[in-house]
């Protein structure tokens, strides 16, 4: 197994996580897209550790931070999206107008 | 390291991800994306890093997905489980992620061939080492960050007037 493999992976798992931030009208589903490419991009950390430098924890330790970040980062926006569904009782992104005025 | 461990985690990974894209229904994307997080977390214990598969089960298993699964059962109506879930330019965006891909597919073959030399072996105690030596500081003001998180939460959870919606 070298390198390449794992980093394939998270490649092709970042690219579901941007088609899904870009294509799915909920804003739920926007969310998990993003969930999806910070994965990837963690997932790239851990496999850089491994392989290019094995004697160290450096990556992983800046993977623990991403983690604690993503979970900040997804409870101040689904707070935000139970918000914004309370005052407009939806739920989808093209009905997100409130900047127009 | 073996590609039997490998290959099944990276396809129940990438498989539930698609699925998380592209199911209609938000219900069933939310469960699939936890089981995309777990795959993410065999992943890691496939690399030797088990307690970022530890946290990972922990934080978005058990935390992030179960607190997207209740902002669907939250927000959702009936009716929605039919409609369609994406916007009609999909099409734009297949082609901004072919260009994406394309991009780190080439920095992906500069990859090939680079083998791991040394048996994986477990780092929860030198990541403790380091966490609470070299990474003292960040390691404290990640729990300003999550904090603040929370106070945020709550101040978005509250209604305009302040008081806790009673819906």
């Amino acid at each position: 197994m070298s390198l390449a493999y794992y980093l394939l992976v998270s490649a092709l798992l970042f690219v579901i996580g941007l088609f899904g931030a870009l294509t799915r009208r909920n804003i739920i589903g926007v969310l998990m897209g993003i969930e999806l490419m910070f994965n990837a991009a963690n997932l790239n950390l851990a496999a850089f550790n491994r392989f290019l430098h094995p004697q160290g924890v450096a990556g992983q330790a800046v993977a623990l931070f991403s983690i604690a970040v993503a979970a900040a980062e997804i409870v101040v926006g689904l707070a935000l999206v139970l918000a914004i569904y309370r005052s407009r009782d939806t739920v989808y992104v093209e009905e997100f107008d409130l900047l127009k005025g | 390291m073996s590609p039997y461990l490998f290959w099944p985690l990276a396809g129940v990974t990438l498989l539930s991800a698609l699925g998380v894209v592209t199911l209609r229904n938000t219900m069933h994307s939310a469960l699939l994306l936890g089981l995309s997080l777990a795959g993410v977390a065999g992943l890691y214990l496939s690399l030797g890093a088990d307690f970022l598969f530890a946290a990972q089960l922990l934080v978005y298993v058990g935390g992030i997905a179960l607190l997207i699964l209740f902002v669907v059962m939250l927000s959702g109506r009936a009716d929605e489980m039919r409609l369609r879930q994406t916007h009609s330019t999909w099409l734009a965006a297949v082609m901004v992620c072919g260009v994406v891909f394309f991009g780190l597919w080439r920095i992906v073959a500069l990859a090939r061939g680079v083998l791991a030399e040394t048996r994986t072996a477990p780092t929860t105690a030198p990541l403790g080492v380091w966490l609470l030596g070299e990474m003292a500081v960040p390691f404290e003001l990640i729990t300003l960050v999550l904090v603040a998180a929370l106070v945020g939460a709550v101040v978005f959870g509250l209604s305009p007037n302040g008081s806790v919606p009673e819906k």
